[in-house]
């Protein structure tokens, strides 16, 4: 039997873990890896919705659980939405101050709008920022959602990137599960605050002085 | 409009400086110039992705693998309030290790791809985290020092080029505060507490010295490629810089401890405003770099259980994807 790895790791022993596991490890299908979702959050109630990043998950639903751990742990917010990657349709990148609204050829537009979809719009209006939540626009397909976006929109700022999403295909949190985020402020163990410590090294200092 | 995220089938990672097109590097470097960020559909040269598929890989793996040593201290923390912080802090870094990856794989490097490397052995990841922690005091040194280091570094590299990257880095650093607050707090009520407190975290701040002075590189003569990833904003200080910033900031707070640096030349000159101090022993960093370091193997064997242990899980509720793509940002 392989000798247990010396070590002062509980888990090394718990685990059983040998020399054995230094083996090379088997390199993983091509396709075994979870999805990619977007996260979006609305950090404080009326700030509006900005992209905070993505999870790996293999559903909506374990991903809308991981946004919740990865991104709302430490800061609390008011609101939470998912999107699968695949699901978020993308333009391309402008700089310079060229809106890419401005390169945007105007879509054949359907005389009867009834039939389509809602959409949901974000904007980057600084490189290097997050997306954020500009509204949302019904149409029959992106490109049109695209024209009806940039009738929409006041064009006060250049726009350097656009998400497009449909509105079926983003999950928000129900106004219903918003106490979930009620607890944060209870757990002062993760705040700055809740470790000053200043009097300690006054006290300690006066202490050593009063024993010179 | 392209959808389902950006997708880097044919990466050439090898390709060298003198084949990029002139023109597309030209425009690359003035953006870049401007202070504007890269986004993972911008072109960029292969040199550039592969440094920082490199870097933030490393980073990733720091994190994750940095969550150990401490991680067996939980269950030994002395009382309920310090489990608890220790708990979150743990967390924490596991998840820095998880926007770091998501960084990373905006570069077009899967995750998986990067878990098999840092497993295996191809990738690396901080040195110092390739060292025992004996006693809870080397538990706190870790939560304070170290992790000042690496605010140090991630502060520097929050204002590179990168978007995905500053972005991550941006919100580690605000995660980071608690971390440096809870590992001063602790190191501070050994440093004031008994005579036996003191000696333990005096013992702890001499096994870590030598590993945090290598924590932040080897000295600047020694390193290569810094001109062309500091003009590109890929590396933001050098290792000499964070070193000089970090003895700057926290020597006064240690000595305030009353507590002795392992290092007799260690002094600030007045005429350069510089440190000085013995150069550690850089053969030994090389040593532990490649592998034998006094916890590598361990380090990588808990990673590996940990992986195989949670298989199950991800197989349980796994739903294939057929062609994985990155994600946007």
């Amino acid at each position: 039997m392989t000798a247990i790895l010396e070590s002062l790791d509980p888990r090394v022993k718990r685990m059983g873990i040998t020399a054995e596991n230094l083996n090379a490890f088997p390199t993983p299908p091509e396709n075994d890896q979870f999805a990619t979702y977007q996260v979006i959050i609305e950090p404080k109630e009326g700030k509006g919705y900005e992209s905070a990043g993505i999870v790996h998950a293999p559903d909506a639903e374990i991903a809308f659980l991981f946004g919740k751990e990865q991104y709302s742990r430490r800061f609390t917010c008011s609101g939470m939405a998912v999107a699968a990657t695949a699901d978020v349709l993308a333009s391309p990148f402008t700089e310079n101050k060229i809106s890419v609204y401005d390169l945007l050829e105007y879509a054949s537009l359907e005389e009867n709008n009834s039939a389509g979809e809602f959409y949901e719009v974000f904007h980057l209006y600084k490189r290097g920022k997050q997306h954020s939540h500009w509204g949302r626009v019904k149409a029959v397909n992106p490109e049109q959602a695209l024209y009806e976006a940039k009738e929409a929109y006041d064009h006060s700022k250049p726009v350097y990137n656009i998400w497009l999403i449909a509105s079926d295909n983003i999950f928000f949190a129900d106004e219903n599960i918003k106490q979930i985020w009620d607890t944060l402020p209870l757990k002062t163990h993760r705040d700055v605050r809740d470790y000053k410590a200043q009097d300690k090294i006054n006290a300690y200092k006066e202490r050593i002085k009063s024993n010179l | 409009m392209y959808g389902g995220g950006n997708s880097f089938e044919h990466l050439d990672l090898d390709r060298s400086l003198e084949n990029e097109d002139p023109q597309l590097l030209a425009e690359f470097e003035a953006r870049i110039a401007r202070g504007e960020k890269i986004e993972p559909s911008d072109w960029m040269p292969a040199l550039y992705r592969k440094q920082l598929i490199r870097m933030i890989e490393q980073h990733a793996h720091s994190e994750i693998i940095g969550a150990l040593p401490e991680g067996t201290w939980i269950t030994r923390a002395p009382g309920f309030k310090r489990k608890m912080a220790l708990m979150a802090k743990v967390q924490d870094e596991v998840g820095h290790a998880q926007l770091l990856y998501a960084a990373a794989e905006t570069l077009g490097k899967p995750r998986e791809k990067m878990i098999e490397d840092l497993i295996n052995g191809k990738s690396k990841y901080s040195n110092i985290f390739n060292y025992p922690a004996y006693t809870w005091a080397d538990s706190t040194v870790i939560s304070w020092l170290v992790d000042a280091g690496a605010i140090v570094n991630q502060l520097a590299n929050s204002k590179g080029s990168y978007g995905p990257y500053c972005r991550a880095l941006d919100r580690i650093c605000a995660e980071e505060a608690f971390h440096l607050k809870y590992g001063h707090h602790s190191v501070i009520h050994l440093s004031t507490g008994s005579a036996k407190q003191r000696e333990m975290v005096q013992a702890a701040l001499n096994r870590w010295w030598t590993p945090l002075m290598h924590f932040f590189g080897p000295p600047d003569k020694m390193s290569t490629h810094t001109e062309i990833l500091t003009r590109w904003k890929v590396k933001m200080s050098t290792n000499d810089e964070n070193r000089q910033q970090f003895l700057d900031m926290y020597v006064p707070k240690i000595w305030d401890l009353g507590l002795t640096i392992p290092d007799p030349n260690l002094k600030k000159n007045e005429t350069t405003e510089k440190w000085e101090y013995t150069e550690p022993d850089w053969e030994e960093f090389k040593r532990v770099i490649n592998g034998d370091g006094p916890c590598n193997k361990e380090r990588l064997a808990v990673r590996r259980r940990a992986e195989e242990r949670g298989a199950w899980v991800r197989k349980a509720i796994m739903k294939p994807v057929e062609k994985p793509v990155t994600p946007l940002a």
